[in-house]
């Protein structure tokens, strides 16, 4: 019953995007440029061809990055831990941009893929420099460990995609993620990782419940917190690889949507994840629809409409951190 | 014939709405080396602070010579009396003479010079202090005793009629609690200066005091020479403890004996 | 002292190899000759082609070094820094917004008015029941206003037209790009001025360097005296940012670094080792954004960004081993 609430939400997201836009679409005229496509309405082309992959990119990403969130605010025990602002996001988009620059060859399959080892290494990074193998991780130490990831990772990324001309649009995707480049990019493939990454995600839970009751406590019921940790940021650098893959670096999105979830799963961790891929999916399709219609026609990247909502959000968490919890 | 020219009136200090001294009107006697004693949590810190007007009282006055201390130029009231609060900061790699040498702030112009002055009244509070050998060492790199001698020797160097520390002898051993506390009265004896800090150690304020300040959980439980002060009733009032005060076998000062 | 000669040749060093290299090298030979004498290939050099990028440098680096090392003495916390704590990013916001709406005023009034309101956000978010700011709250909440004004400003630009779009890209990154005169002179002429109202302060910040209390009880109105200097700190970051941008990271090595090289204890020689840190961090950036990669100017920030969040990671792994964090 608790998912009634999310899932609404979520549909109605869902249908919010394939209807909002420059030519909005009446919602029975959705029903059928997806049930009796007309290859000469104009409409059904815009719902199929260029809102639908939105959607579906939406929902992906969207999903990711809040489980992804909720797993890292898990594992570091800091509430301000978001693959996009502890550097795993750029660790993915900078394998990416690198991928493409040495091979000369612009996004295929091939080079999507290489987001992962990218964040892959970037998770590994940060929870290293932060401190999280001595198990020792203040809030404020590894977010500034993250920050200072996020921020080398992000100059390398410049540095490289600036050295085209065409640079300003392709810099502006890989500065702050968009959904507008959607139809161009792997879903099916991203999705499916994204939806093992899920899977091991809600497996994990709850050894990482244990593991959050300190590492001795953890041993004592029967876990191994080493690996339990590398299976998090396993699942930590799918979600976000897939993510990044399809939309971009997108921040704040799992920064935000955990404390949301929380609110209706409690503190069982299964049950955080499952309400956070809603909640984080439903937040990115809201914030990417607001984000088209805002200042049409031109449209605001949901990378920057995220980080716009996300970063007062910070500002609250921050606050209410006690100062004895700062270190 | 002692003058009294450190007083409160009707003095109310807090923080937020809970007052921690509550319509205190006393002196502090001059010339003379002032403890002011009492359990935790009864105010003592607070006091000690709105006297140098680090805290400003909710009510009631603190006044020097008859004028408010908070309507006097700061300044002007930093070469009269000199606080040492009890968790000065200590840059990073600082040496013992750099350190005393911003004790000497409240005396230099804007753009001054280091005057001849300054630097003797530096060279000689280190010496008075016993570290007049170690003036060019890191601070960090001196024992816990030694370090608290240079941070009086800072507050000495700033020269002052009154002095006041709050609890200069935290966190040391007995031999350097007795060292700072010779150190202050030896001070008081020679120059004159009025001393008045916050203590935790009754039988140590008993022998290094002229006078004494007691408060309680409710307030002043007394004031007055330390053998009028430190007795059974008032250590009864003030701490609740049950105490035997007997005269101290080497000086004579009342002691204090928990039962 | 010998701190001090060392840091004055790194600067003079950097500065000619900054004059010097590029896609076209020019030796000093050449520059001496075009000093004196105002012509020939060394005079193009210094006067029009590099000397106006290389002077913005030495003075966009100078004052957010000095800004970087008064927050990092007030508030006793090395990652305190008009940066960290999303100051630039607020000046930065306020130029690109003013310069967007073509508002006909000076863009250092407009970063002085950002970096302000950025630091009033911060100080007034970061502000808890008691009243007071813990530190590691403001940057904290720094970070977060910074990332806010970042968001704002890309969403500002996002407005622009193409072309207008890519400079400010370019500006918001941190640039030294097309710099002239002008804005040499205008950031070190408004850095000098500030740099005297800070040395007036100095002494009050070495006060309070000791601890509230100790320095209110040596004459400093505590609130007054860091009302003033933050003030001070705000205003040198901004007039950095308003001829190069919000360029990351430079406030936050520069204080350290330039102690670590005179070995300046007393807050007026670490403010001053600062300004030289910076402009020797800022101009040898510059160069290396210029000739990393032939053909192509990269924005200083991107190297600033390559430089320095090295350097704060090795900071956090350093404060971890020390326990001080």
């Amino acid at each position: 019953m608790r998912f009634a609430f999310p899932v609404l939400l979520l549909v109605f997201a869902a249908i919010a995007t394939l209807a909002a836009g420059v030519r909005s679409v009446p919602v029975p005229e959705i029903w059928h440029a997806l049930t009796a496509f007309d290859q000469t309405n104009p409409l059904h082309i815009v719902v199929r061809d260029i809102r639908l992959p939105r959607l579906i990119a939406g929902l992906a990403a969207g999903a990711s990055l809040g489980m992804a969130g909720s797993i890292m605010q898990s594992l570091t025990r800091n509430p301000l831990a978001d693959p996009g602002l502890m550097g795993v996001n750029a660790g993915a988009a900078f394998t990416i941009v690198l991928g493409a620059f040495l091979l000369g060859r612009a996004d295929g399959g091939f080079i999507a893929a290489l987001s992962f080892p990218g964040a892959a290494l970037a998770s590994l990074g940060v929870f290293a420099i932060g401190g999280g193998v001595r198990g020792e991780t203040g809030p404020v130490r590894l977010t500034l460990a993250g920050i200072a990831l996020n921020a080398l990772l992000m100059s390398l990324v410049s540095a490289i995609v600036l050295t085209r001309t065409e640079a300003l649009e392709v810099f502006r995707f890989w500065a702050a993620g968009s959904l507008a480049q959607a139809n161009v990019r792997p879903l099916l493939e991203m999705s499916t990782i994204a939806a093992l990454g899920a899977g091991s995600a809600l497996l994990l839970a709850p050894r990482l419940e244990a593991l959050a009751l300190g590492s001795g406590l953890a041993k004592g019921l029967g876990t191994r917190p080493g690996r339990i940790q590398l299976g998090a940021l396993a699942v930590v650098t799918m979600l976000t690889g897939a993510a990044v893959s399809i939309a971009g670096p997108i921040a704040f999105l799992g920064l935000m949507v955990p404390p949301l979830a929380r609110r209706i799963s409690g503190h069982t961790l299964r049950f955080e994840i499952m309400i956070s891929a809603l909640f984080g999916a439903t937040i990115l399709l809201l914030a990417d629809t607001a984000g088209r219609l805002l200042i049409a026609p031109a449209e605001i990247r949901v990378g920057i409409m995220t980080a716009l909502i996300g970063a007062p959000v910070f500002i609250w968490i921050a606050r209410r951190l006690r100062p004895g919890a700062l270190t | 014939m002692t003058q009294i020219v450190l007083k409160t009136e009707g003095l109310t200090l807090g923080y937020g709405d809970r007052a921690v001294i509550d319509d205190l009107s006393m002196a502090f006697p001059d010339r003379q080396v002032t403890s002011i004693l009492g359990p935790n949590g009864c105010g003592k810190s607070t006091l000690l602070r709105a006297l140098a007007r680090l805290l400003r009282p909710s009510r009631g006055t603190v006044t020097l010579d008859g004028e408010d201390v908070f309507s006097l130029d700061t300044r002007a009231l930093a070469r009269r009396l000199a606080i040492l609060p009890q968790a000065p900061n200590a840059p990073d790699g600082i040496t013992v003479m750099e350190l005393i040498k911003r004790g000497r702030t409240p005396w230099r112009g804007l753009l001054a010079a280091w005057s001849a002055q300054d630097l003797e009244k530096c060279t000689a509070a280190l010496r008075h202090v016993g570290l007049g050998d170690q003036m060019d060492r890191p601070l960090n790199t001196l024992s816990g005793g030694q370090r608290q001698r240079a941070w009086i020797a800072l507050v000495l160097a700033q020269d002052t009629p009154y002095l006041l520390l709050d609890e200069p002898t935290t966190w040391l051993d007995l031999r350097h609690q007795l060292e700072v506390l010779t150190l202050l009265r030896e001070r008081n004896r020679r120059d004159g200066t009025t001393v008045i800090t916050v203590l935790h150690d009754l039988n140590l304020a008993a022998r290094y005091s002229d006078h004494l300040v007691l408060l309680g959980p409710a307030g002043l439980v007394a004031t007055g020479a330390p053998d009028d002060v430190l007795s059974e009733d008032n250590l009864r009032h003030a701490f609740g403890l049950e105490a035997m005060v007997t005269p101290d076998p080497v000086t004579g000062t009342p002691m204090i004996v928990p039962r | 002292m010998k701190g001090t000669l060392l840091v004055i040749a790194l600067l003079l060093l950097a500065i000619l190899l900054s004059l010097s290299v590029g896609q076209v090298m020019i030796g000093p030979a050449a520059l001496w000759d075009g000093l004196w004498h105002g012509s020939g290939p060394g005079a193009l050099f210094l006067r029009v082609l590099r000397g106006p990028g290389v002077g913005t440098a030495l003075g966009a680096g100078a004052v957010l070094g000095m800004s970087g090392a008064i927050f990092q003495i007030l508030l006793r916390n090395p990652l305190a820094s008009p940066d960290v704590m999303g100051f630039t990013s607020g000046a930065g916001l306020a130029a690109i917004w003013g310069v967007s709406a073509g508002i006909a005023l000076p863009i250092p009034l407009f970063s002085a008015i950002g970096g302000l309101v950025a630091a009033g956000a911060v100080i007034l978010l970061a502000t808890d029941r008691n009243g007071s700011q813990p530190p590691l709250t403001l940057i904290l909440v720094g970070l977060g206003v910074g990332f806010f004004a970042a968001a704002a400003s890309s969403f500002i630009m996002t407005r622009l037209p193409h072309q207008e779009a890519t400079e400010a890209q370019r500006w918001l990154t941190g640039s030294l790009a097309a710099r002239n005169w002008g804005h040499a002179l205008q950031v070190l002429g408004l850095g000098a001025a500030l740099t005297f109202a800070l040395a007036l302060q100095v002494r009050s910040l070495a006060l309070l360097e000791l601890g509230d209390d100790l320095a209110a009880g040596l004459g400093t109105r505590i609130s007054r005296s860091r009302g003033l200097l933050a003030l001070t700190g705000v205003l040198l970051a901004a007039t950095g940012v308003a001829v190069a941008g919000p360029l990351p990271f430079i406030a936050l090595m520069a204080a350290p670094l330039g102690a670590r090289l005179t070995g300046a204890r007393h807050p007026a020689g670490r403010l001053a080792s600062a300004a030289a840190a910076g402009a020797i961090i800022t101009v040898l950036a510059d160069l290396a954004a210029r000739a990393a990669i032939p053909g192509l100017q990269l924005p200083v920030g991107v190297m600033t960004g390559i430089l320095g969040a090295p350097y704060l990671i090795w900071l956090l792994v350093r404060e971890m081993e020390t326990g001080d964090l």
